[in-house]
């Protein structure tokens, strides 16, 4: 059961990419779209329950373990919730332009495969397929970016897909280099040579020289993906520029697959040369991500801008996680994923819905939105508490604990430098929620009633989003634990 | 073939490819940076062959034979195509000049062999100077990349940079997977075509050349 799953689900998204081909009505592009995204939920799910009772399940290159069950969980409930939110937000986007008719049905198709190679990102156990899988994210994601089609966003698909690319090719010469090792050390069977859970099976003998380099290329590799500073450069632009809708995928789910890739490798360099050397690596860029983000934060006007650097320092904080280690550290690291995900994702409908009501993404001009949108500034001013980490909201949890796991491991400059940084990033998030959701609404700003479809899709993420902020439910944590049982071994 | 020689002729067609990247590194025109990348798949393909020969590996010669097909001869013929119908005005235009980026090419190519010399184990898993080559050919392609402003050269840059990942990979000796290999080949057709599509795109819709995309910032 748990293995006819395991290639039925890549391949839900991509029959409903298939079967969106086939019209041109709004109505029905909406409806396959939220359906889809129903069934990979429920069957996600179902494989979730598979997994928690029978442990992790293999079917060719494709494998599913508890750690990539985290992963899949947010990529499924930001799908759904994506697609709720589109409904209306389409309907608003042709009305004023923003979308064409007749290229809608090419939009959903895209957004599809993008979601069918996230799937694959996440099941793939070859390390060779992961790459794949990645490098066509890039490609899905890029004509998605640049769908506008106006000056700024071919800027920003462009940019992207170079620089991801050139990111990538680092990770693909990683892989080899880690390949190399394992081939090396006697690990026999052509692409089981590349099968993560075989590598971790013999990680302890590979060559440490090998496998740092590796290792180091595969860091830079995906943590461009990731949007790790300094290799972030395409991410701000490529957030502010995609529609609504892709954006929230991009940030939520898509930085968090590179993540993942990371993951995998850090286990394996772990093994292979001691937990160290990955951790302090990912702690380099992870408070290199911080420090980056802060005053571009502080500075910025665009308000999808803010949330895309914002995502670099929640990258960076992951990164963190990860670098202080130990099982608090990676638990948070995991935790701090599923959170800003969510919240991310929330964020940026919110904004979406922000800047279609005041035709400008200006944080200088979208001002009073309380008094226009009550439902959607409170959504708005939720996110944005808990972005800047305010409890009881569901990143406070996690920054804490990343905090907490830093302070046990003593590393105290570290931790110096997040602590000031969380402060700034804090104050500077504050003000600018509070002065786009108080005052005098600008004349700019039109009245119309609030739709429902992107409140409910908004609403959904909210809820999770409070829920995990005042409790881990046990299943969750469970999940959580057994995940970070795989990273820390 | 004994393995010394398989060896000689890796490390030959290894000097090759370096000298075919120093020649799209000091390409001040775009047809040039095109036919040196065509020549460097080329050789790439020539190493699968040997290497085929050698080890008795039948996907080698497959691989080989993708490499000749699609990256020596399909890829640059598309971007003579694009050159051709787009009637470029600018040629490479580099950010910083090309001597200062031959200089850094120089520094990387000892860098990387300095890098490998410091790797005892690597010597048996991957064929003569292959590693050092690769990253090598990796490197420059990235620093091609960063320091061109057209969206053409950009995407020389992006071949010469997998050329040199294949040949690493190539060299491994069990090689590498066929089906990951063809994976692999198939993204990069992919990405070149998006990236065709862009260029074209970014020509027809806001009448701009990619180099003059640089309104995002901050």
């Amino acid at each position: 059961m748990a293995e006819t799953l395991l290639w039925v689900l890549p391949l839900v998204p991509t029959v409903t990419a298939l079967l969106m081909l086939t019209t041109r009505d709004r109505r029905i592009l909406s409806a396959i779209d939220v359906g889809g995204s129903a069934v990979l939920l429920a069957l996600t799910l179902v494989l979730a329950r598979e997994v928690a009772t029978g442990g992790p399940r293999a079917f060719g290159v494709l494998r599913v373990d508890d750690l990539g069950l985290v992963f899949l969980l947010l990529l499924v409930v930001l799908t759904l919730a994506v697609s709720i939110y589109t409904v209306g937000w389409l309907k608003q986007a042709l009305a004023v332009g923003n979308m064409k008719a007749e290229l809608l049905r090419s939009y959903f198709s895209l957004v599809h495969a993008f979601v069918a190679t996230m799937v694959v990102t996440i099941l793939a156990d070859n390390l060779g397929v992961l790459w794949i899988a990645m490098e066509g994210t890039t490609i899905t994601s890029a004509v998605l970016i640049g769908y506008h089609g106006h000056h700024h966003g071919l800027e920003a698909a462009w940019k992207y897909i170079i620089v991801t690319t050139i990111g990538i090719s680092f990770g693909l010469f990683g892989t080899v280099l880690i390949y190399a090792a394992a081939a090396a050390a006697g690990l026999q069977g052509g692409a089981g040579a590349l099968s993560w859970s075989a590598i971790m099976k013999v990680a302890p003998t590979l060559d440490s020289g090998i496998v740092r380099i590796g290792f180091v290329f595969v860091m830079v590799g995906y943590g461009t993906k990731a949007g790790l500073a300094p290799m972030h450069l395409w991410l701000p632009d490529a957030h502010s520029q995609a529609p609504t809708p892709v954006s929230a995928l991009l940030s939520g789910v898509l930085i968090k697959c590179a993540l993942l890739g990371i993951i995998r490798f850090q286990t394996i360099a772990g093994a292979a040369c001691g937990r160290a050397f990955p951790e302090q690596v990912l702690l380099v860029f992870g408070l290199t991500s911080v420090v980056v983000a802060t005053p571009f934060i502080l500075a910025q006007h665009d308000i999808k801008r803010l949330l895309g650097y914002h995502s670099v320092e929640h990258v960076g904080i992951v990164a963190l996680g990860l670098g202080f280690g130990g099982r608090i550290g990676t638990y948070a690291a995991l935790l701090h994923v599923v959170n800003h995900g969510i919240t991310k994702a929330l964020a940026f409908f919110a904004a979406g819905k922000a800047i279609a009501r005041y035709g400008s993404r200006d944080m200088r001009v979208i001002r009073g939105l309380l008094t226009v949108a009550p439902v959607g500034a409170t959504l708005l001013m939720l996110a944005a508490l808990s972005l800047a980490g305010v409890p009881p909201f569901s990143i406070f949890v996690s920054e804490l604990m990343v905090l907490r796991a830093g302070i046990g491991q003593g590393h105290w400059v570290a931790i110096a430098i997040f602590l000031a940084m969380v402060v700034i990033i804090f104050a500077g998030l504050l003000h600018h929620a509070g002065s786009m959701a108080f005052g005098q609404p600008t004349a700019a700003a039109t009245r119309e009633p609030e739709s429902w479809s992107p409140l409910l899709g908004m609403m959904l993420l909210a809820a999770i989003m409070i829920l995990l902020g005042l409790t881990i439910p046990a299943p969750l944590d469970g999940l959580l634990r057994r995940a970070m049982e795989i990273v820390v071994g | 073939m004994s393995s010394a020689t398989v060896h000689t002729i890796i490390d030959d067609l290894g000097a090759l490819l370096l000298f075919t990247m120093i020649l799209i590194v000091a390409a001040s025109q775009i047809y040039r940076a095109i036919y040196a990348v065509a020549a460097q798949s080329l050789f790439i393909a020539i190493a699968g062959g040997v290497l085929a020969t050698a080890t008795g590996n039948v996907d080698l010669w497959v691989i080989a034979g993708i490499t000749l097909a699609v990256k020596a001869m399909v890829l640059p013929w598309v971007l003579h195509r694009v050159v051709q119908r787009m009637n470029v005005r600018r040629e490479v235009e580099p950010v910083i000049p090309i001597a200062a980026t031959l200089a850094l090419t120089v520094v990387i190519v000892v860098v990387s062999f300095q890098l490998s010399a410091s790797l005892g184990p690597v010597r048996q898993a991957i064929t003569g100077n292959a590693l050092p080559v690769g990253i090598a050919l990796t490197l420059t392609g990235v620093l091609v990349m960063a320091t061109r402003k057209t969206a053409l050269t950009q995407m020389v840059g992006l071949f010469a940079s997998e050329n040199g990942i294949f040949f690493t990979a190539m060299a491994v000796t069990q090689g590498m997977p066929l089906i990951i290999e063809i994976g692999v080949i198939l993204d990069v057709i992919l990405a070149a075509l998006v990236m065709t599509i862009m260029v074209l795109r970014v020509r027809s819709t806001v009448d701009a050349d990619i180099a003059d995309l640089d309104r995002l910032r901050g």
